[in-house]
């Protein structure tokens, strides 16, 4: 125990308060505040903790810089502890986690900062930051857990967190059915994690003498991690199926195919919601964890293999689907769900450090894209439709500006873009990679192919998100001055802000959501509120306040180039996180040199971006248009996922109800028809007993006389066989 | 019992055979019993009891007269005495089977004056 | 064969006859009393050839005489006589009861009679005249047997009142 380390348990306990204070405290603050410094002091309390966690945690990465072994562990209490198990809550400051720390506390932050500009509105402005600081705090048990039950509980807490915040806004049934889905879709990964878990730890309970366990913490990382490499090479079925059904749970939380379905959904949330959870850090989580246990996923070659290819098909899925959206946030989602799988792809070709690079920098720039979308969003009165938007370079220039930074990021053309980076180490890792098996026994390994399909999807990419850009700030006069009210409302988002004739298309105010019109014209006659309506021939575009796009800057700068460079140069990152993962790199043949890889990426990103740009530039094609008969059929299955969620959803909902039918029958006919059965046997059985009592004098003489016969009979059988007549 | 040896060595042999009283009473016993199975008028359902009745009489008597030679040794201290019982007995049964006969007939004749006709079948109201 | 058994075997067969007459004569209670009646005077001159003339008296005098006129005064008071076959619904019984019977006569037969089948010698205390009279029943039964008596003679008390209570048109 390293006391210098000891306030790492502030980290976690300052976003704890937080939400402890804000949920319980929050709502009569807010009140007894008054409107003006109500939201201004209750913002501030939401964000101070999380900057604070930051603070801390960057002293405390400096701390461990200098320290030789790089790692501290500190026990915060007792929390399991029995005869044989302990689980103490303990937490672990060594380099993945609090890199990872640094991304979620910093990040966070500056997304709370975004978000008291963005929520502003909100009559439940406390429990928003309350959910939000919970799951900072869960997400921060997660990651500086020392255990596997710690993770367990971050893991599921994130999933909780997240399916309160997707269901923010709960008034509408179909944001509920979102976060529904979420949380259930989680929790099929979680069922893999969970057995995952459970086996590994069995293994681990047996084998203790070999892995050099002391004491009682069989859960913990120091205890499992330091043998586990050579430890579990002796055991390949194990293995396998050990860090498959990890996988599973990763799947899960990060969205790979097929359990992605929930992340285009989840952008009913509110979009610093979708910024931080599922751009920067939940979704994430799949990656650390695999980062956490690569001693002993990298032991099984086929279960990379399986992560890889899964990772590959996301990727490419993600990217297929983003094409035929029209909704900017769903087109960000899509675009998550893509990059999560470059992250798998490099988990899988064992470049795990490569996989936590691409986190780092998706963190800064997905977050950022996903803010400044918020920010255009809440300049065009939240519609978000793309089609709806156009030319708006001109009227809303900050937010145009930190989202070029962010488009460059994501399109990966090198040395620009800090993405290029990481995605670049990730591929030349998977096209050169020897670890997964081949594919049917060729000499191209798995990773190798993902490694190509990821250059394709890296094209793909560049394509689609230049699409973006083009079609929201470029292509054409500005296309809501020729709007058609219908569709002005297609892509209206549902937040639920007070204004007053929002009143009539949100149903009955039963719950007291909203302000009455007493209430805002004493709002608007305290402040100076602007009125909110709907998108019209008549907006103009007006800039977001500072607060919203002051936050975007350290983003923005992340997501240039210095960032990349600087963590690949000379393989710092890789350095740095190498005492976690403690393994010699050795040099093998590669199948193509980093130059040459430099220039595929070259060619592969501004292709992407000329293409993109010689269709859009100019105006909205028709072919993408708000008449779908003139769309382009694979472009129309894009819309819809190529089927994909439709399939699972619909399916599982079915198999459910077979399922469900079938118990029902089984309970009525089966178990329901022993009890009867029982009650029957009784009654059978108590109708032959009453045979006899006919009634009838002569059938009781002869039964008595058939009883006295066999005593006479069996009497005089006993005469006869003593001797008879004495 | 040195009586009875001496008395045993002194006897005559009787004429007829134990047994054979015997196996008269056994078939008249099982008539009977057959005949109150199967007859369903009650007065003649009577009259087979009263058959079993007489079939038992014949049967103490014969094993009354024949009881002192039989080659059993007994827990009497008379043979003669036990064979005087026998039969006592047979008087009493006969006691006992006239005041039977003559409630039993009582009864039969209060069931006919309610249902005119009589059949042992037909009462069967405690039936289970 | 000497002669006491020949005189035996004669009236065991009318017994016999008589009891199956009994069993067997289904539309003629009448018919079926009145072999009963042979029966009971077959039975009472087997009762004189054993030496017990005070019971065979007693039978012929309070079964014959006294049971048996009992017997067809109700049977013709009552005018039994069945309408229709009485044996129609019983042929499985009588014919299991029959073959019962046979099977238990002969089992018993041999099981248990078989030691008394050869010649038993009769032993009386004195004298071999002293089974049958009246005295020495009249002995026992007033010193040994008194209370039995007593007993018997209040039972058919019973009786009388019973039966005339039953007999009553009205309680």
């Amino acid at each position: 125990m390293k006391p210098e380390f000891l306030p790492i348990w502030l980290v976690v306990f300052l976003p704890i308060c937080g939400a402890i204070i804000q949920g319980l405290l929050g709502k009569m603050l807010l009140q007894s505040l008054g409107p003006k410094w109500g939201k201004r002091i209750m913002g501030t309390i939401a964000v101070l903790p999380v900057a604070i966690a930051f603070a801390i945690a960057l002293n405390l990465t400096f701390l461990l810089a200098k320290e030789t072994d790089r790692l501290a562990i500190i026990k915060v209490f007792d929390w399991i502890h029995f005869q044989s198990l302990s689980i103490p809550f303990e937490l672990r400051v060594d380099t993945l986690s609090m890199t990872m720390t640094l991304i979620i506390t910093g990040i966070g932050s500056l997304i709370h900062i975004f978000a008291t500009g963005y929520m502003a509105d909100e009559k439940d402005y406390t429990r928003f930051f309350t959910y939000l600081n919970l799951f900072v705090a869960c997400m921060l048990v997660l990651v500086l857990g020392n255990n596997l039950g710690l993770l367990f509980i971050g893991w599921e807490g994130v999933g909780v967190c997240s399916y309160l915040l997707i269901g923010f806004w709960y008034k509408d049934t179909a944001n509920s059915k979102a976060a529904n889905k979420a949380f259930i879709v989680n929790r099929i990964g979680d069922f893999g994690l969970t057995l995952g878990m459970f086996y590994l730890v069995y293994l681990i309970a047996g084998n203790r003498e070999v892995l050099g366990i002391t004491d009682t913490r069989w859960l913990s990382y120091d205890n499992i991690l330091p043998h586990a490499a050579e430890f579990f090479k002796q055991f390949p079925t194990e293995t396998t199926i050990i860090s498959l059904l990890l996988f599973v749970g990763a799947m899960g939380k990060s969205a790979q195919f097929p359990l992605y379905i929930w992340l285009p959904d989840a952008m009913a949330g509110p979009t610093p919601v979708s910024a931080l959870i599922h751009a920067a850090t939940m979704v994430t989580s799949g990656v650390v964890l695999m980062n956490r246990m690569s001693p002993i996923v990298s032991q099984s070659a086929l279960a990379m293999s399986v992560i890889a290819i899964t990772g590959a098909v996301t990727a490419l899925l993600g990217a297929a689907i983003a094409f035929g959206q029209t909704d900017i946030k769903k087109v960000l989602a899509f675009s998550t769900v893509s990059q999560l799988g470059y992250m798998f792809i490099g988990c899988g070709v064992g470049a795990f450090s490569g996989g936590l690079f691409h986190v780092i920098t998706h963190a800064f720039f997905k977050a950022l894209l996903f803010l400044g979308a918020g920010s255009v969003i809440y300049a065009m009165a939240h519609n978000q439709d793309m089609r709806n938007y156009g030319n708006l370079n001109k009227w809303i220039k900050i937010t145009f500006a930190l989202m070029v930074c962010g488009f460059i990021g994501i399109a990966g053309v090198p040395y620009i873009g800090a993405g290029a980076f990481s995605k670049e180490s990730i591929l030349m890792a998977a096209v050169n990679d020897h670890a997964t098996l081949g594919v049917f026994g060729s000499t191209l390994t798995w990773g190798a192919l993902a490694g190509w399909i990821g250059f394709l999807v890296a094209a793909m990419t560049a394509f689609y998100m230049t699409r973006m850009m083009l079609l929201t700030f470029f292509s054409g006069p500005e296309r809501w001055l020729t709007i058609d009210p219908v569709h002005a409302h297609a892509g209206h988002d549902d937040h639920e802000h007070e204004h007053h004739h929002a009143h009539t298309h949100h149903g009955e105010d039963k719950h007291a959501f909203f302000y009455t019109e007493a209430e805002m014209a004493d709002i608007d006659a305290k402040t100076e509120h602007e009125h909110h309506h709907d998108l019209d021939s008549h907006h103009k575009p007006k800039e977001v306040p500072m607060v919203m796009w002051l936050p975007l800057i350290p983003l923005a700068l992340g997501s240039l180039g210095f960032l990349g460079f600087w963590l690949e140069n000379n393989e710092l990152l890789h350095n740095w996180l190498y005492p976690v993962h403690g393994e010699a790199h050795e040099e093998v043949a590669h199948a193509i040199s980093h130059q040459m890889g430099l220039i595929i990426s070259f060619v592969v990103s501004l292709g992407g971006i000329i293409g993109a740009f010689l269709v859009y530039f100019k105006k909205l094609p028709e072919s993408e248009g708000w008449n779908f008969s003139k769309w382009n059929p694979i472009r129309r299955g894009a819309l819809v996922q190529f089927g994909v969620d439709a399939v699972l959803a619909d399916g599982s909902v079915r198999t459910g109800d077979i399922f469900g039918r079938a118990m029902k029958w089984f309970d009525e006919n089966i178990i329901d028809g022993i009890v009867r059965g029982v009650g029957n046997v009784a009654g059978l059985l108590g109708g032959l007993l009453k045979q006899p009592q006919t009634g009838k004098v002569r059938s009781y003489a002869f039964l008595m006389l058939m009883g006295a016969a066999g005593m006479i009979a069996y009497i005089a059988y006993i005469i006869n066989s003593r001797g008879g007549g004495n | 019992m040195l009586n009875q040896v001496s008395l045993l060595a002194q006897a005559p042999p009787a004429d007829v055979p134990l047994g054979w009283y015997l196996y008269l009473s056994v078939a008249m016993f099982c008539i009977g019993a057959v005949g109150v199975l199967v007859r369903r008028n009650p007065v003649v359902l009577f009259m087979c009891i009263e058959l079993m009745l007489n079939a038992v009489n014949l049967s103490f008597l014969a094993f009354a007269r024949y009881l002192p030679g039989l080659p059993v040794t007994l827990a009497v201290e008379d043979a003669a005495t036990a064979s005087t019982g026998g039969q006592i007995m047979v008087i009493f049964v006969m006691a006992v089977a006239a005041a039977e006969v003559a409630v039993g007939l009582g009864i039969i004749m209060a069931i006919f004056r309610q249902k005119n006709e009589v059949d042992v079948d037909d009462m069967s109201t405690l039936r289970g | 064969m000497n002669s006491g058994q020949i005189v035996f075997l004669i009236l065991a067969f009318i017994a016999v006859m008589g009891a199956l007459g009994v069993v067997g004569f289904g539309d003629k209670p009448v018919w079926s009393a009145l072999c009963l009646v042979l029966n009971i005077f077959v039975l009472a001159f087997i009762y004189f050839t054993m030496g017990a003339q005070f019971i065979g008296i007693t039978q012929i005098m309070v079964y014959a005489g006294a049971i048996m006129v009992l017997f067809l005064f109700v049977i013709m008071i009552l005018k039994l006589g069945s309408r229709e076959k009485e044996f129609k619904s019983n042929s499985w019984v009588a014919i299991l009861g029959i073959a019962f019977s046979v099977v238990i006569v002969a089992a018993i037969g041999k099981w248990c009679l078989t030691p008394f089948m050869e010649n038993t010698p009769l032993v009386f205390r004195n004298d071999p005249k002293l089974f049958g009279p009246p005295q020495t029943i009249g002995m026992e039964m007033f010193s040994r047997y008194v209370w039995p008596f007593e007993i018997a003679s209040i039972l058919l008390t019973i009786g009388i009142v019973g039966s005339i209570l039953l007999a009553k048109r009205r309680i």
